[in-house]
């Protein structure tokens, strides 16, 4: 009998417990007990508190009632009535601002479910706070939330704010909380908390914004009840312009050449950013060379980096860059991206038109064929006029003269068709009757827009 | 004798009409294992399409290219079943010798088939070609015949070799050096690891971190970076 009372008496018990409140703060809960102090709050500032009701039960509560009733409190929570699984948990913003300074803010908190009530007393304290001025160049806002801006500095620079903290009241003011956190922030000149301000007076202080590297910033200065965010953004230090060189020598197609790069100072911080190479050709035929490209990677671009206090450029990890310049007359231009510099590094270099120029060549002779094969270049995509002059074994002209051939139609058609240069190998055959061992030699012109490049070839 | 004045292009290239066509300079094997032709002229290539895949190792003369992938050598008529791993190849006109160092076999390779020789040589192979292989034995490189006795020693060969149909082409520590009717041509490179033939007139060098194209034609010798070659 004593046994069954016991297990009666502790059924209501439970359903009683059915919601919880608690507040909330940076994730950590605490229970709400009895009162619930949101301590000094400066006047015209609002103060807030996230408020979590929590249904530690085993059935589903269901919120009838959920108000903070008195002056100044407000609660940003669902539309009632709503409902909490077991287990679940609804957070809730409960504020409180108001002007007029007063020792005493009460409220009463109370939450309704279907199965228990829950209730709290709510205390605030309104102050006269101390007024903040900020100064040029950085500027401020009284939000909400209440911010500085420190605004844009060089990494590594140093950017000062000044400020005056003043007391409006008549009384002699307690600053107990004088604090500012944030990577890059610090107070550099001031008063260390605690400390006092008379009736009417002031002090002043000096916040320093020190980013280390580029980026955005932020951190926080609290003033007793408040606290401003600290904001701040960081550029890297402009580069001296970078110097872009390139191995000695007349820059021509069909190269493979080498790109350094130096700064004419040192670097006042440590920069990285990307070399690009485009290709602009000349003619129309083509967009592109697609074989001017960086020969570490075969693309068009590469990381380069430059320690603090060096002038040398590392380029891709190396001393430097070795790129091909293609097989088409245009310009090859080399930006810099992802770093800020003094001045414009574009280099451009003009890759010259030229007349055809040949890799390879061979002459053979077949039983009713002399063949002929040319390999190399038209960096002006306009070759096709070719003339062979054969000779005998003495070097005697052959009464037939100069054989001209126009192929101005098929290299057009080739070098549309591929879009890869102007490297090409063409192969020409001449049917002849007789006996071939009597041709010794055949002299082959090439033509292109920019001249006639000749070519004397002895038949194997 | 006459020549007629009408001009026939050559028919039978890729570029019937024209004959017009991408040059190529050989092939090789990329970081993804892909055997690719290298196309271009002197000091301005590019990879270009694909051949075969899961190649270990390849070389090409003028006549033809041999690819090795784990289990087979493949050709442009076929494929022939072989031993596993790597094969150093050494092309002569339409045959081959072929080592395979994981199983330190000699081969000839004919027709797409495989013919076993009892050749024994002790020593890491660097090259082979009818009957001669380049060797590295207790720190010297040296070329031997198939029964291990030496023709020749390359003093200052530290590295790779390949052997050319009429010279030779060995790495010092920060040379590549060819040698050939009685010349030597050195050009600076260091940390050759592997020298294998591309192309009839290219060898393919390997360094840790890039590839080079040695164009050994006579007179035309020169040394060049193949793009996209880093890893």
């Amino acid at each position: 009998m004593t046994r069954t009372i016991f297990v009666a008496l502790l059924v209501p018990l439970a359903m009683h417990a059915q919601i919880a409140l608690f507040t909330v703060n940076n994730g950590a809960e605490v229970p709400i007990g009895s009162v619930l102090d949101m301590g000094k709050v400066a006047a015209g500032d609002t103060a807030s508190v996230r408020i979590r009701v929590r249904n530690i039960g085993t059935q589903t509560a269901r919120i009838t009632y959920f108000f903070a009733d008195g002056v100044g409190y407000t609660i940003d929570r669902p539309s009632l009535p709503f409902t909490i699984a077991p287990g679940s948990v609804q957070d809730s913003l409960l504020s409180f601002s108001q002007t007029t300074v007063a020792p005493l803010y009460p409220a009463n908190l109370r939450v309704d479910s279907d199965i228990n009530s829950v209730s709290a007393i709510i205390i605030a304290n309104v102050v006269l706070g101390p007024a903040l001025t900020v100064f040029p160049a950085c500027t401020g806002s009284n939000g909400p939330p209440a911010s500085i801006d420190f605004g844009s500095v060089q990494a590594g620079q140093v950017r000062l704010c000044n400020f005056s903290l003043q007391n409006p009241s008549a009384q002699t003011m307690t600053i107990a909380t004088f604090t500012v956190t944030g990577t890059g922030f610090q107070i550099s000149a001031g008063p260390q908390a605690p400390f006092t301000i008379p009736a009417g007076g002031a002090i002043t202080f000096v916040v320093n914004f020190i980013p280390g590297a580029a980026g955005m910033y932020t951190g926080s200065l609290a003033i007793e009840t408040r606290t401003y965010t600290l904001k701040g953004t960081a550029f890297n230090t402009p580069l001296p312009t970078p110097l872009l060189e390139f191995d000695a020598g007349a820059i021509q197609s069909g190269q493979q050449r080498r790109l350094t790069m130096r700064l004419p100072t040192a670097a006042s911080s440590s920069a990285s950013g990307n070399v690009n190479l485009a290709f602009a050709p000349d003619t129309t035929l083509v967009t592109d060379d697609p074989a001017a490209v960086f020969l570490a990677t075969g693309t068009r671009s590469l990381p380069f980096s430059v320690t603090q206090g060096s002038t040398l450029i590392s380029i891709g990890g190396q001393t430097s860059a070795m790129f091909q310049t293609g097989t088409t007359s245009g310009r090859i231009r080399f930006t810099l991206a992802g770093v800020a510099t003094v001045g414009d590094a574009t280099t451009v270099l003009t890759i010259p038109a030229s007349t055809i120029s040949i890799d390879s060549s061979i002459a053979t002779r077949r039983t009713g064929d002399l063949d002929i094969q040319v390999t190399g270049f038209d960096n002006t995509y306009s070759a096709g006029v070719m003339t062979f002059t054969f000779s005998d074994i003495s070097g005697q002209p052959l009464s037939a003269g100069a054989i001209r051939a126009d192929f101005t139609t098929d290299f057009r058609t080739f070098f549309t068709k591929t879009q890869a240069g102007s490297a090409f190998q063409i192969r020409v055959s001449f049917p002849v009757t007789g006996d071939t061992s009597g041709i010794g030699s055949v002299d082959v012109q090439l033509s292109n827009s920019a001249g006639i490049k000749s070519q004397h070839l002895v038949f194997q | 004798m006459r020549i007629t004045l009408g001009v026939v292009l050559y028919a039978g290239c890729a570029w019937a009409q024209s004959g017009i066509e991408v040059p190529a300079i050989g092939a090789t094997v990329d970081t993804a294992g892909t055997l690719r032709v290298v196309q271009g002229v002197a000091g301005n290539f590019w990879l270009g399409p694909a051949i075969a895949s899961e190649v270990l190792s390849a070389a090409c003369s003028e006549r033809m290219c041999l690819a090795k992938t784990d289990s087979k050598i493949l050709s442009a008529t076929g494929e022939t079943d072989a031993p596993p791993g790597p094969a150093i190849f050494g092309l002569n006109g339409n045959d081959a010798i072929v080592y395979f160092p994981e199983s330190r076999v000699f081969a000839r390779w004919h027709e797409d088939a495989l013919d076993l020789l009892d050749w024994r040589v002790d020593g890491e192979v660097f090259s082979v070609r009818l009957k001669e292989i380049a060797v590295r034995r207790e720190g010297e490189v040296s070329i031997v015949h198939s029964d291990g006795s030496v023709v020749v020693s390359i003093p200052d060969g530290s590295g790779p070799v390949l052997l050319l149909p009429e010279g030779v082409l060995f790495a010092t520590r920060d040379q590549i050096v060819l040698r050939r009717d009685h010349r030597e041509l050195r050009l600076e490179l260091t940390g050759a690891e592997s020298i294998t033939a591309m192309g009839p007139h290219y060898a393919l060098v390997r360094t840790g971190h890039e590839i080079y194209a040695l164009r050994i034609e006579a007179g035309h010798e020169a040394l060049y970076q193949l793009p996209g070659s880093a890893p």
